[in-house]
């Protein structure tokens, strides 16, 4: 049976570490030769695409998401390589594992980008300059893939400056020291003292917002260039311009959220995988292994009681480059039609770019079944009855919001043995 | 032991079902149904399947009722009855 903590730890303090163009760093690491001029990483969704690229190639012009024709028309030199996604995840994975033992609230935003939570650590290393080398040393460790020893002493080796050229921002709330690592240089973080969150905010621009295009432009005519000029503004003018999205950007410029750092629920994931004596092209072959691997995982004993919530597939293509597909279900799900039909539409939209030698499937993320679930988890139905209910429990919950009384009732026994026929049943207002 | 999943009965919030409704109704000499009027039209009594009689809760407020279980012209089915304390004719679903 899994066991999945029930409260996960948070942090105010953050160390936002940041790693740009991830894939591409990867790449040099395994191949140096890449880093000697204009290089670029294909996109993992569409090999005709160039994706991340070096800073030699996007001085000749090359922008990602330009086709490869184009980028070689720019650049005559520019060196391609294939994405491999699994590599960038096991080295991103081991990244984390390493950055655990610095600290243990740890949360990942995307390839490349963790938020590592530093209350209580200035216990265990010191103060900040001190906590922010032991994420130095962690990481370095991980990137040469040695045992962590993260300890003043051992920090007082100082290491090369690692070939990630991490960037470190620390203050509280995820989003400010987030500003602060992309401000930063590799080897120099910026610690954004408490107290001094808008200050610093306060000098940024616009852009480092989460922003869409259309709200980006529509502040820029507003003459709005910095986080201090938005601030500036009434709260309850932003928001009647720019609705909730307005007013959460509105608290965030003015370094009124701090939004803490949680840490991430990693139970130990279902795998199962199938190689193939000959590599496979074939989509339909390739979803009938999904269908078998999915089959297999699902009907793993750690899985009873529990519903998917995160599925990975992935590919190992021959000639070295990988296929990885991700998903995180809004509705978890124990039925393998469901999760079959995931890795079907991505197949179809972006299938892997070339024959494939080794399929895996994994489950990373779980939910609990019901509690009717859990007592009959062999029964099929069991999944499809709970799923009903809560669908039933968020539509009574909507009805009751929108119409602020409820408006749903079910019929109830209340004397079905009455001689009087309006006293055998009544109604009762619904309540799943 | 497993508590029950069900919403926790309260009184107050619950509404009758199937309450009865005033009628018109022609009866026959036995006081049998014949016709139950209703919104101006006379709708005739096709079939009277079944009679009873009750007498309950008569050491709080009697209830003496004479009901008739009939069919309607056009195959409606309809419960109705003479509440005898009164003297006024009610129906309501079966």
């Amino acid at each position: 049976m899994l066991t999945i903590p029930s409260r996960p730890l948070t942090s105010d303090l953050s160390a936002c570490c940041w790693i740009p163009q991830f894939a591409l760093r990867c790449e040099e690491t395994r191949r140096p030769e890449l880093a000697q001029g204009p290089a670029a990483v294909l996109s993992p969704d569409d090999s005709r695409r160039v994706w991340q690229i070096s800073r030699s190639a996007r001085r000749t012009g090359v922008r990602p998401a330009m086709t490869v024709s184009q980028a070689i028309g720019l650049c005559p030199t520019l060196k391609l390589c294939e994405a491999d996604p699994v590599h960038y995840d096991e080295r991103f994975s081991s990244l984390l594992a390493a950055l655990l033992d610095v600290s243990p609230v740890l949360e990942p935003a995307e390839l490349g980008r963790v938020y590592v939570g530093l209350d209580g650590l200035e216990g265990i290393y010191g103060n900040l300059g001190l906590q922010v080398e032991a994420i130095e040393c962690g990481m370095r460790n991980a990137e040469r893939g040695i045992e962590m020893d993260a300890s003043p002493i051992g920090s007082a080796f100082r290491l090369p400056t690692s070939a990630f050229e991490p960037r470190i921002g620390i203050a509280r709330g995820k989003f400010t020291s987030r500003v602060a690592a992309s401000r930063a240089k590799p080897g120099a973080p910026i610690i954004v003292a408490p107290g001094t969150e808008r200050g610093f905010l306060g000098r940024q621009p616009l852009a480092v917002l989460p922003l869409d295009p259309d709200t980006h432009r529509r502040l820029l005519r507003l003459g709005l260039a910095t986080l201090r000029d938005l601030a500036a503004l009434p709260e309850e003018a932003v928001t009647s311009q720019f609705g909730d999205a307005g007013r959460k950007l509105w608290r965030l410029a003015a370094g009124k959220i701090i939004e803490p750092v949680t840490g991430r629920r990693t139970p130990e994931p279902i795998v199962q995988s199938l190689a193939f004596y000959t590599p496979v092209a074939e989509r339909e072959f390739l979803l009938q292994a999904f269908s078998r691997l999915l089959t297999l995982a699902l009907a793993h004993p750690r899985r009873t009681g529990w519903r998917v919530r995160a599925l990975r597939a992935e590919a190992k293509i021959e000639h070295g480059s990988s296929w990885l597909a991700s998903f995180t279900l809004k509705d978890p799900t124990a039925a393998p039609d469901r999760l079959l039909a995931l890795l079907t539409v991505r197949i179809e939209q972006s299938p892997p770019a070339g024959a494939v030698e080794r399929l895996t499937v994994l489950f990373t993320d779980f939910a609990p079944g019901s509690t009717e679930l859990q007592l009959f988890a062999r029964d099929a139905g069991a999944e499809a009855r709970a799923r009903r209910r809560d669908a039933l429990r968020t539509a009574a919950h909507e009805i009751r919001l929108r119409f602020r009384r409820p408006l749903l009732q079910h019929v109830i026994e209340v004397q079905p043995w009455s001689r009087l026929p309006e006293r055998r049943y009544a109604l009762i207002d619904f309540e799943p | 032991m497993v508590p029950t999943p069900r919403t926790p009965l309260r009184a107050d919030r619950l509404r009758a079902l199937n309450l009865p409704v005033k009628a018109h109704v022609r009866v026959n000499e036995a006081g049998h149904p014949l016709s139950l009027i209703r919104d101006g039209a006379e709708l005739p009594v096709e079939e009277i399947r079944e009679l009873w009689r009750i007498d309950d809760e008569w050491w709080r407020s009697p209830i003496i009722r004479c009901y008739a279980d009939v069919v309607l012209a056009g195959g409606k089915r309809v419960i109705l009855y003479q509440d005898l304390v009164t003297g006024d004719w009610w129906m309501q679903r079966p």
